[in-house]
């Protein structure tokens, strides 16, 4: 009996080692750096402990009519990500529903939607920026010109826009895929008794469809929250986290002062910040699935 | 004359439905088309002429010229080799580690009874961690083994960000086998590599396979640590994209094709794994 305890560790210990040291080791560190006076480009100062200075740094309020920045990117990374699941939740509910139907090639449709999901970001966010958002050569400008209006460069003018509307483009297919399957479990002959019982649509998709599903789709926004939250390369090609600071996020702050700023220990102190509003938000939803699986089972 | 009227009732019935169907069709053709337009205008671009591509159109004679000045480009050959390098190398090293891991948590006799889901949920936990979390301390160690260069540090550190979605995806199908097999062979006395190899494996092959695609795909999109561990000579295509305006210029055409490259390969493989994407992401977590 030992001698198997032990050859069946043997399976699972490399894969928690490997894990566990290019994973866990380094954010452990990175919290231990977040309490450091370490910036690269002064050597001359070394590093020394400096307590909670670096949080401080961020999250101290002189005064209430100059809000520190750190609260404005906090704000935007809320933003970008809260608008990008909200819109992603709704019009992934309103295609999958639109997908549900039995219709000739339906498939072919599916599969097209689900494209943009697996395009790498750097990718079409250049692509977006060149051929649909330039003013004079996309098809933005293009179009916004034949109807008679001045096309705003939409990048620089509304930067949350612009990256809302593209994480929301990248991952509406992944909530479409997610729920029309949630839509596709259901039996049908809940659905034919719909029918017989005379309930109209809305009331149909509302109050019978969607709390049916409401755990696919509370899965794909936490799954899409874990994703669109470290999102870093599609603000880096669009809007490159401005104008100035207008569209940086928590990813954005730590590359920037840390690859620009030099400054390790301030750089450290955001990305815990970032790791502590990942969990806080997951927890969030955790909480309302298992609350929601206790109550109906 | 009442049976006639009936038929009417029925035939308008009847036709009713089949407008709505034609309607309901185009609608969805409509959309599904207007939701890829920009991917499929990225893939129409890469056959016209830098003159051409300037304006928007779709229709337009198409030439292979565009492709071809791309492909002889040798700079887009080097990051295409380093992100197959990534790709072919962390899937492998991924899955080495991650399916005798999920099998042992699934099959395997820990030493609780708990044990086994106690790794697992550590798994998951890692996978919520954004990278930006282990950025700093990977850079300064890449810095100091001289790995920037190399592709064994990037590498290193995309095989501990994907093992767990291995062993999460592969978990899922393990769960899946009936446990009265693996008892037999218990009884038989195979030993429990023996078991994975010649059973688990096999049965569960489409799943493990979708599981390895998916990962590939996600390591040849990874951006994030692609760009920021590694030099010149280990950089990926992600990063390539990335830098295309400053270093190329604004060549729509050249833009179209190099990105229809950096792309298409991603988006066949994830085509190829939607329905295992479903079941291995989210089922576990939909049953609670």
């Amino acid at each position: 009996m030992k001698t198997l305890n032990k050859s069946d560790y043997r399976f699972l210990l490399p894969a928690v080692i490997v894990v566990a040291v290019m994973t866990q080791v380094p954010f452990l560190l990175t919290i231990i750096f977040s309490t450091l006076r370490w910036n690269l480009s002064r050597p001359d100062l070394g590093r020394a402990f400096d307590g909670f200075a670096n949080f401080w740094h961020y999250l101290k309020i002189d005064s209430l009519s100059q809000i520190p920045e750190f609260y404005t990117i906090l704000w935007q990374t809320i933003v970008i990500t809260g608008m990008s699941l909200v819109l992603c939740a709704i019009g992934g509910f309103l295609l999958a529903l639109l997908m549900d139907h039995e219709i000739p090639g339906v498939n072919i449709a599916r599969t097209l939607m689900l494209g943009p999901f697996f395009v790498m970001s750097t990718a079409s966010g250049v692509i977006w920026k060149t051929t649909i958002f330039n003013t004079t050569f996309g098809w933005y400008g293009v179009i916004a010109k034949a109807l008679g209006f001045t096309p705003v460069d939409l990048i620089s003018y509304h930067p949350l826009f612009v990256i809302i509307l593209l994480f929301t483009w990248q991952w509406m297919p992944f909530f479409i895929l997610v729920l029309l399957a949630g839509l596709q479990g259901i039996p049908q002959d809940l659905v034919d008794s719909m029918k017989i019982d005379g309930v109209n649509w809305v009331q149909g998709v509302f109050r019978i469809k969607l709390p049916l599903i409401m755990n696919h789709m509370r899965v794909a926004v936490m799954l899409g929250l874990v994703f669109i939250i470290k999102e870093f390369g599609l603000i880096l090609v669009t809007t490159a986290g401005g104008p100035g600071t207008r569209s940086y996020t928590l990813p954005y702050a730590v590359y920037t002062q840390v690859f620009l700023a030099n400054n390790v220990g301030r750089a450290s102190a955001l990305a815990v910040m970032t790791v502590v509003l990942t969990l806080v938000l997951v927890n969030l939803l955790y909480r309302s699935i298992v609350k929601r699986n206790e109550k109906y089972s | 004359m009442e049976n006639r009227s009936i038929q009417d009732v029925q035939k308008k019935i009847h036709r009713n439905k089949l407008i709505r169907k034609i309607l309901l069709t185009l609608a969805v053709y409509l959309i599904a088309t207007l939701y890829f337009f920009p991917i499929l205008y990225m893939f129409l671009s890469g056959f016209k002429t830098e003159a051409q591509a300037v304006s928007p159109s779709i229709f337009f004679t198409p030439t292979l010229e565009t492709y071809a000045k791309v492909l002889s480009n040798s700079t887009m050959w080097g990051y295409l080799r380093n992100s197959l390098i990534q790709v072919v190398g962390a899937t492998t090293i991924s899955l080495l580690l991650g399916i005798p891991a999920a099998f042992t948590l699934v099959f395997g006799r820990l030493k609780h009874r708990d044990s086994g889901n106690k790794y697992y949920l550590w798994f998951i936990t890692t996978i919520l961690l954004p990278p930006v979390a282990v950025l700093i301390p990977l850079f300064t160690w890449f810095q100091q083994l001289r790995l920037i260069n190399s592709p064994w540090g990037l590498m290193a550190a995309y095989v501990g960000f994907h093992t767990p979605i291995v062993v999460w995806m592969v978990h899922s199908f393990f769960s899946d086998l009936p446990l009265e097999i693996f008892e037999a062979a218990d009884l038989d006395g195979t030993s429990k590599f023996q078991q994975m190899r010649l059973i688990a494996i096999p049965l569960a092959r489409t799943g493990i396979i979708s599981a390895a695609l998916l990962v590939a795909v996600f390591i040849w999109n990874e951006f994030f640590l692609g760009f920021n561990l590694t030099g010149n000579p280990t950089a990926t295509l992600p990063v390539y994209m990335s830098r295309f305006r400053e270093q190329q210029g604004m060549f729509v055409a050249q833009l179209s094709a190099s990105s229809t490259i950096a792309v298409l390969p991603a988006i066949i493989l994830g085509w190829m794994t939607q329905k295992a994407l479903v079941k291995g992401l989210t089922m576990g977590a939909v049953k609670g």
